[in-house]
């Protein structure tokens, strides 16, 4: 009795200090966690794995009580040779079919939601989402319920960001253009590999506006660590705002702005053969089409149209905001978000800092396979983008003209 | 008593000739190394105890290797936007140190302790091909050290130990570094399988009599099923493989997707071979842990049949849940649900081992040397790792954990804290086996205390890490994804990275111990059995002589060697001990067999393995240089071929005489 006393006098306070490490080991709004699901198909998955964790949790503290037990009360005290026994049919096929029938119970529940996750047939609405090293591409069809619902008149192409209207079944079409990637929101679903020449569905619905942090979850290769996401929800009138403004027609910087003018030429002469701006002119009043996959392995260059309607860059890798103006964003309160995401990006709000940075030399901030005298496995193309060269004057330009483009 | 190689010298001389040496009549070449001495000796041996010891050598310096990668990537990741490597430095690093733990550490690691000990626990006196034996050590060895020549040659492989295609392509990865990765764990795995064939015959075939397959020791068994699973899992890794060299070396399109090819076929094969692998990993040390809980318990393994079931009932249901590893990969519902279930069902006996294992130490007499407090760590450890394990065969609850660090941590529970503990375990158990001296027991609790603390200080927060969203396999983590508060995600990389170092120390400390062991003469040699075993093993010299036992002894239970030593009163049920090891060892040898006939050393097996790294060279440099080897490779088979199993005569320097029986081993009376 007395021995026994005394070892509840140790467990205690170890279960006690051990599980305040467990509560208070979380950190406070990762904006990554798996346990604060933001709209239906996480929740799903939450409601399922709490009470399987508690199980595991349990079961756990059962086998260390034990082991800690035997530990104690077994160990060689000069005792008698203990009888030599093999074991105890009874209590084998006892312990054998508790773990089943617990192993049953929450197998029941996991089929269920498996499936629960699969449904597809009451889609609200379809975004194409297609993986490359290193960033995401959104494109929204203006086909169905995009169209007809949600004003989608002519497809939207972006990348950075994907935006959703609140409460809405969104279906992704989840396919990539070089190797496997996984999109993974974790507030809103678990992930789904982007797979080369398969397309995955992965549905999404958040149930209150703000910005949910992801991030390529597949091994994609030299920079897999700075292909990140952000899945930003807005409410329905929001939404109808966002898709106006990304459908309004392209304005050339006006002539007092002589910065950016500048800056439009050198981005036709430097940039426009990758990266599409919906609208913008070449000299000779032809629309300019970029051609990525002439230069680029997976064939396409981010949609710079609206640029400075997200707040971030180079897959998501920087903010377009400066720390203050991201934080006052993130942290907003679901009634203020829209707003505030809404403005994009200001000229006080620019992120100077990185976007500069990345103009300068853009291989050497991002880590990719941009050097050109490297590039004999894929017949002179690139994996990412390569330093410009450009002088200071010139990315001052640059900036300045890509700060018009929302 | 004692073993002479070949008749003695002054035999010989009476036979007549001590002049003239011809070359062996196999192939005219060399002098068939019928009686090497000194270091020559370790070259063309075909002992299953020495190539133990090189296979462990080998393989722990491996584990160093590995090791060092690994503190390379917690300290890239102690700090956010880490500089200690750039991004293409990483990669590399966390795909060879995976590669390393995996094919140069654990399997080979695994490999010593079972080619050491398989033969002397059932009563044999060698595996069943030697030179093969000798064979897959050197594939081993030389495979490894060609995979790791890739680091002076242009770069490691980049693409992650699963090597997914199709980034694992020459697109995406064109240093030559996957083209080292894929041959040579082709020529590892050739190792494992000449190994696994090897085993099983062993095991099958030349057990001592009376040892049937229900009284042999758990750490067999668990052998025996572990080489089913490599016999049928590394075909499959082979297939993937030479799939993967003739894409990157001569152009095929199995992975490639213009072409029409579907990358999840690579995905496939890979986790066929791969989650097998993983019971490969961890079966040796759940055999290992059940013979010494039982030895510091003082009692029979409980429920040993169902451990022994349980362990093959693992070896075939590992077989039906390969999909686990891709429950992100957009497999369908139906297929998922099919796996999600498997995995769970292989939770059963894997659970049942630790019911076992616990049932064994409740109401014995427990003694926690060191190589105890391994296996109970293991035992505990591996329910952590296990019990991380159910939440993600919930294919949804998987999809938010699989790719961040909880993964990382649930393995590194398994395999670190279950599979690398439980090696740990066998060195310190063995030990006085394999080189007469016991490790030091105080030095071995620091060594096994800095390790417990390590594992668990390195690996325990990511599980929070993962949970809050840490994927994998990035070079760099930001701050603006790490949370508030003093816990956010820095806090706990920076608590693992430092677990790092003190896991490091623990592993340096059993260095430390074997070199303080072998050098001080204040450790005395180990009594002969010094742990009170109960199996085979211990029931032989220590070490072993070249043909382990005197006598072959005759089964007549589980556990033989307790059962000599201790008899139960039929009427007080009390044990007593009836007889000391050495004892019980002097009645064996009373009566020696008299013809024991060994295997001959062979230097075409490490002339073999050697042609295959260089094949691997040709096919990524140079196709005269892969002429070069595959000739080497006819010509050292048909030498093998032509080689008899024992040396001739006059193999023997001077030679045997001609006597019929002459050149092969004899037990005679010498002084």
């Amino acid at each position: 009795m007395k021995s026994s006393r005394r070892w509840s006098n140790i467990i205690k306070p170890v279960l006690a200090v051990s599980s305040l490490i467990a509560v208070a080991g979380c950190a406070k709004d990762a904006p990554q966690d798996t346990w604060q699901p933001a709209g239906p198909n996480a929740k799903m998955i939450d409601d399922l794995q709490r009470p399987i964790f508690y199980i595991a949790g349990i079961v756990g503290v059962i086998v260390f009580a034990a082991v800690a037990w035997a530990i104690f009360r077994f160990r060689d005290r000069g005792q008698a040779m203990p009888e030599q026994t093999h074991g105890k049919p009874a209590l084998e096929i006892t312990l054998t079919v508790i773990p089943v029938l617990i192993l049953i119970g929450v197998g029941v529940p996991t089929v269920g939601t498996i499936f629960d996750l699969a449904k597809t047939d009451d889609t609200e609405m379809t975004i194409n989402v297609t993986g490359q090293q290193w960033w995401w591409e959104y494109d929204y069809p203006a086909v169905g319920d995009n169209a007809e619902v949600y004003g989608i008149s002519d497809p939207i192409v972006t990348s950075g960001q994907l935006v959703i209207p609140e409460d809405t079944k969104v279906l992704l079409r989840v396919t990539s253009r070089d190797v496997i990637h996984s999109y993974w929101i974790p507030k809103l679903n678990g992930k789904k590999d982007s797979v080369p020449g398969r397309v995955h569905l992965l549905r999404m619905e958040g149930s209150e506006p703000g910005i949910y942090a992801g991030q390529c979850t597949e091994f994609c290769g030299l920079s897999h660590a700075y292909m990140r996401m952000e899945a930003v929800v807005l409410s329905k009138a929001d939404y109808a705002t966002w898709v106006a403004n990304q459908l309004e027609a392209y304005n050339s910087p006006s002539a007092d702005n002589v910065l950016a003018v500048e800056g439009e030429k050198l981005f036709l002469q430097q940039c426009a053969r990758c990266h599409q701006v919906n609208g913008l002119l070449n000299a000779d009043g032809t629309p300019n089409v970029a051609a990525p996959d002439q230069y680029v392995v997976s064939g396409a260059a981010p949609n710079l149209t609206n640029l400075m309607t997200r707040n971030t860059f180079a897959g998501a890798s920087w903010d377009l905001l400066t720390p203050e103006c991201r934080d006052d964003v993130w942290n907003a309160t679901p009634a203020e978000f829209g707003e505030k995401y809404l403005a994009g990006v200001s000229e006080d709000c620019l992120n100077q800092k990185d976007l500069r940075e990345w103009l300068r030399n853009a291989p050497e901030k991002k880590p990719m396979y941009a050097d050109p005298t490297k590039l004999t496995e894929t017949g002179g193309k690139y994996r990412g983008m390569p330093a410009l060269g450009l002088t200071e004057d010139q990315i001052s330009a640059l900036v300045a003209y890509l700060l018009e483009l929302k | 008593m004692a073993i002479i190689e070949r008749p003695s010298s002054e035999v010989a001389i009476a036979g007549g000739s001590t002049v003239g040496v011809k070359p062996s009549e196999a192939l005219g070449v060399f002098k068939r190394p019928a009686a090497s001495t000194s270091w020559r000796d370790w070259i063309v041996t075909v002992d299953h105890k020495k190539l133990g010891i090189m296979y462990g050598v080998a393989a722990f310096f491996f584990f160093i290797v590995g090791g060092l990668e690994a503190v390379l990537i917690r300290m890239q990741l102690i700090a956010p936007n880490g500089k200690v490597l750039n991004a293409d430095q990483y990669n590399q690093m966390f795909t060879m140190h995976a590669t390393t733990m995996v094919f140069l550490f654990v399997m080979p690691m695994a490999a010593a302790f079972a080619n050491y000990f398989v033969p002397l626990q059932i009563g044999a006196r060698d595996v069943a091909f030697p030179r093969i034996n000798a064979f897959g050590f050197w594939c081993f060895l030389f495979g490894g050290i060609f995979l790791n020549t890739a680091w002076f040659l242009g770069g490691a492989a980049d693409g992650g130990w699963f090597m997914y295609a199709p980034n694992s392509s020459t697109l995406f990865s064109p240093s030559h570094g996957i083209d080292f990765w894929s041959m040579g764990l082709q020529i590892t795995g050739i190792a494992s399988l000449t190994g696994a064939i090897n085993l099983i015959v062993t095991i099958l075939n030349m057990r001592a009599p009376g040892m049937k397959m229900m009284r042999m020791p758990i750490f067999t068994w668990m052998v025996l099923v572990v080489q089913f699973l490599l016999l049928f899992a590394i075909p499959v890794i082979t297939v993937a493989l030479f799939l993967l060299t003739f894409q990157r070396s001569f152009d095929a399109t199995f992975f490639d997707v213009a072409s029409g090819a579907d990358p999840l076929l690579w995905q496939h094969l890979f986790w066929i071979f791969g989650h097998p692998e993983v019971y490969i990993l961890i079966l040796p040390s759940f055999g290992i842990v059940s013979e010494i809980l039982p030895v510091f318990s003082k009692k029979p393994l409980f429920g040993y049949p169902i451990v022994a079931m349980s362990g093959a009932a693992i070896g075939f249901v590992g077989w039906g849940v390969w999909a686990h590893h891709m429950f992100a990969s957009g497999l369908g519902p139906v297929s998922v649900t099919v796996f999600s279930m498997a995995t769970m069902a292989i939770a059963v006996p894997t659970g049942v081992k630790i019911v076992n294992w616990v049932m064994t130490m409740w109401g014995g007499k427990l003694q926690f040397t060191v190589p105890m407090l391994f296996s109970i760590a293991l035992v505990v450890q591996f329910t952590i790792g296990g019990l991380s394990g159910v939440t993600h065969a919930v294919a949804p609850s998987d999809t938010q954990q699989t790719d961040t660090y909880y993964i990382v941590a649930h393995f590194h529970y398994v395999l670190f804290g279950g599979a690398i503990f439980g090696l740990f375990a066998g060195f310190y158990y063995w030990w006085p086996k394999m080189f007469r001296k016991q490790l030091s027991e105080s030095l071995g609790r620091w060594n096994f205390w800095l390790m417990v603390v390590g594992m668990n200080m390195t690996f325990g927060p990511m599980h929070m890490l993962g949970l809050q969203g840490q994927p994998r396999r990035m070079s760099v983590w930001t701050e603006a994804r790490a949370g508030e508060g003093f816990f956010n995600l820095g806090f706990w990389n920076r608590i693992s990275s430092i677990g790092s170092l003190v896991l490091s120390l623990g592993v340096l400390l059993f260095i430390i111990n074997v070199v303080y062991t072998h050098k001080s003469k204040k450790v005395a040699i180990a009594p002969l059995d010094p742990w009170d075993g109960r199996t085979l093993e211990w029931m032989t010299d220590s070490p072993p002589k070249e043909h382990n036992f005197d006598t072959i002894p005759t089964i007549n239970n589980l556990d033989e060697f307790f059962h000599r030593k201790y008899a139960q009163d039929a009427t007080t049920h009390e044990i007593t001990q009836v007889a000391t090891a050495e004892e019980v060892l002097a009645e064996m040898n009373a009566h020696p067999d008299e013809h024991i006939h060994m295997p001959s050393r062979s230097y075409w097996p490490i002339l073999l393995a050697l042609a295959l790294p260089i094949i691997g060279y040709g096919l990524i440099y140079n196709r005269v240089i892969l002429a070069v080897g595959v000739a080497m490779v006819v010509a050292t088979m048909f030498g093998w071929a032509m080689e008899p199993s024992t040396a001739a005569d006059d193999d023997f320097d001077p030679p045997a005489p001609g006597d019929g029986g002459g050149h092969t081993k004899e037990l005679a009376p010498l002084g």
